[in-house]
């Protein structure tokens, strides 16, 4: 009697969470096959328009071509704090030492502004953008021309770390600077 | 018997948040079944049974809405019509107004139809009289998914008065694998997935212009941030803005004359409006934190958008020509991606405005009350995000994390019912329902 009980409840359970998984394993097999049909034509992309505008305002044009460095700056690779889009003072350090290797030149800068890939692609577009003025404002304070620099935000779509943990997260949480071209 | 409820959770959040127990309705007691006092393994095997059959129908059905009532109906027979037919019961069953009934059940409705190479022919009756509501003849299409859809939209007018959604698309993010991020198009019921860019790049956010010709999205085609808007009939793309810092976060006026959007060209993102065809930008907001996400009130005079100018982000609202934003949300700490929902005049339901917030950690879904400023959790079983509504007001599709990997699923409000839509293999993200045509 208990054996078969026990098998009645391990058959059940294993049933149980089959379906807890969504049944998409079903769907898969049974179910119609969809598959991804590149339907229409690539869109050609049409230059110009709309409000196309060199407005400098706060933020400097973004450069034209390729020669981009990642290496010089790769060890200032400033980090933030969850939310948070502060310089913290332990990172303080980083910014004067990317000020100082720019001073005597005419270097351009890229400033990438990235976030972990908790929330929405949306919101953390912002809060990347906001990560990379910060570090700009400082660069800025710390006598670099803001015509010189200017940022991109990547979100949460370009990640160092892959792994979904706390010691990832806090690795994506950053801004990196580029050297661009002359 | 007793199964656990947290009745905490049950208070705060229905059973969206709560253990997967069956509603008390769906639990019967066995006549002569004596009343339970305690654990036992009766209990623990028709506990587990229940689990099963509650879980397998793939729905979590809480928080019926008192006044809403599904409609019984049965496909009686679809002679040489199967794919049709079975197209039409998926759509009755995600219009989420009928309760279909097995055939050979009775219902309160009935269809029957039959197809052949001249077309399709449906007839919708009415009670044990059966009496004709619906008798209709479809031409041929080159998809019977088409025609079935068609059919479905007909029937839901016909018994509840209110336009279906059959007929849609949704637009949405399509990642093939990881650092590619692509816009596509797919039905709304999760078939006939198109991929419309192959940049290679990220693509975010997509929006659809209100006659369903264009979609404005953000793309890194040029490793910025940028808003295209491409043309689905001529699949010509053009640049809408590309300033230096972020471009982002687009949409249409309900009129289609005017785009709002987030723009850093100026300093931290803020909110902009410019003229749909190009030019006239201006700027609506001064802040020092960061505005986002502008989604247009139904009637195009204001903009709701996030900032998280007090710190967290949240939500708020501002006239179109700029002046004293209002606050919209305190509660919960963390709101973002406002969505407002542009029923139809005549709908059984107001513009309602769909929110994500994170509560300890996780990501929710959920409608914003204007009379409480309260928000109600609508889909928490997991990161739900980024939501949009059918033009029917009623039904929502998010995005929804599981195991990091994002899959859209579909609500409908009225019933908390949830139904994951299979469009692609890969990840699919930041859905956006297209206007009906």
């Amino acid at each position: 009697m208990r054996s078969r009980f026990v098998a009645q409840v391990v058959v059940l359970t294993i049933i149980t969470s089959f379906s807890l998984t969504g049944c998409s394993w079903w769907h898969r097999t049974f179910g119609p096959k969809k598959t991804n049909q590149p339907g229409t034509t690539q869109p050609t992309p049409l230059g110009g328009g709309g409000a196309n505008g060199s407005d400098l305002g706060n933020n400097g044009s973004r450069p034209e071509g390729g020669n981009m460095d990642r290496a010089q700056f790769a060890a200032q690779t400033v980090y933030f704090d969850y939310d948070s889009a502060k310089i913290k003072p332990s990172e303080h350090s980083k910014l004067e030492a990317v000020a100082a290797a720019l001073k005597g030149n005419s270097k351009k800068l890229v400033i990438e502004g990235h976030t972990d890939e908790r929330g929405t692609a949306e919101y953390n577009r912002a809060l990347g953008e906001k990560r990379a003025q910060s570090a700009r404002e400082t660069l800025v304070s710390l006598g670099i021309a803001g015509e010189r620099m200017t940022t991109v935000s990547f979100g949460k779509d370009r990640p160092v770390e892959p792994s979904h943990d706390d010691t990832a997260w806090s690795r994506n949480r950053r801004c990196e600077f580029v050297v661009a071209g002359q | 018997m007793k199964i656990s409820m947290n009745a905490q959770c049950k208070a705060d959040y229905g059973m969206a948040r709560c253990p997967t127990a069956p509603h008390r309705a769906t639990i019967t007691r066995r006549a002569g079944t004596a009343r339970p006092t305690g654990f036992n393994r009766r209990r623990l095997l028709t506990f587990l049974s229940i689990c099963l059959l509650a879980t397998i129908g793939q729905a979590q059905v809480v928080n019926v809405s008192k006044n809403f009532v599904k409609k019984s109906i049965v496909i009686t027979s679809f002679a040489g019509g199967a794919n049709v037919s079975d197209v039409l019961k998926n759509d009755l069953r995600l219009s989420g107004s009928f309760d279909i009934r097995p055939a050979g059940e009775s219902a309160e409705y009935s269809v029957q139809g039959s197809a052949d190479a001249a077309g399709v022919k449906c007839y919708l009756t009415q009670g044990a009289a059966k009496s004709s509501v619906l008798a209709r003849a479809y031409p041929a299409a080159s998809n019977p998914r088409t025609t079935a859809h068609m059919i479905a939209d007909d029937i839901v007018q016909a018994v509840t008065g209110q336009r279906g959604i059959a007929q849609t698309k949704i637009a949405f993010i399509y990642s093939p694998k990881r650092g590619v991020k692509e816009l596509a198009v797919m039905d709304y019921d999760g078939y006939n997935a198109h991929v419309l860019t192959h940049d290679g790049q990220i693509s975010g956010h997509p929006r659809w212009s209100p006659d369903g010709r264009k979609i404005l999205y953000t793309s890194y085609w040029k490793g910025f941030p940028d808003v295209l808007e491409v043309d689905l009939i001529t699949n010509q793309r053009r640049v809408v803005a590309n300033f230096s810092g972020v471009n982002s976060g687009a949409d249409y006026s309900p009129d289609g004359q005017t785009i709002a959007l987030t723009l850093s060209k100026d300093g931290n993102p803020e909110l902009y409006t410019m003229n749909a065809g190009g030019g006239g930008l201006q700027r609506l907001t001064h802040t020092k934190g960061a505005e986002s996400s502008p989604t247009w009130s139904p009637d195009g005079q204001s903009i709701t958008y996030v900032s998280d100018d007090r710190g967290s982000p949240q939500i708020y609202t501002i006239s179109r020509s700029g002046g004293e934003p209002t606050r919209l949300t305190r509660s919960p700490s963390y709101n973002t991606e406002p969505a407002w929902s542009r029923p139809p005049a005549g709908a059984d339901v107001k513009p309602t405005l769909a929110v994500t917030s994170r509560v300890g950690g996780q990501f929710q879904v959920g409608v914003f009350e204007e009379g409480t400023g309260a928000v109600t959790p609508k889909a928490a079983d997991g990161d739900c995000t980024d939501p949009t509504w059918a033009p029917d007001g009623h039904h929502l599709v998010f995005g929804k994390l599981r195991g990091y990997r994002s899959r859209l699923y579909l609500l409908d409000v009225r019933t908390n019912e949830q139904l994951e839509l299979f469009a692609v293999d890969g990840e699919s993200s930041e859905p956006a329902w297209g206007p009906r045509r």
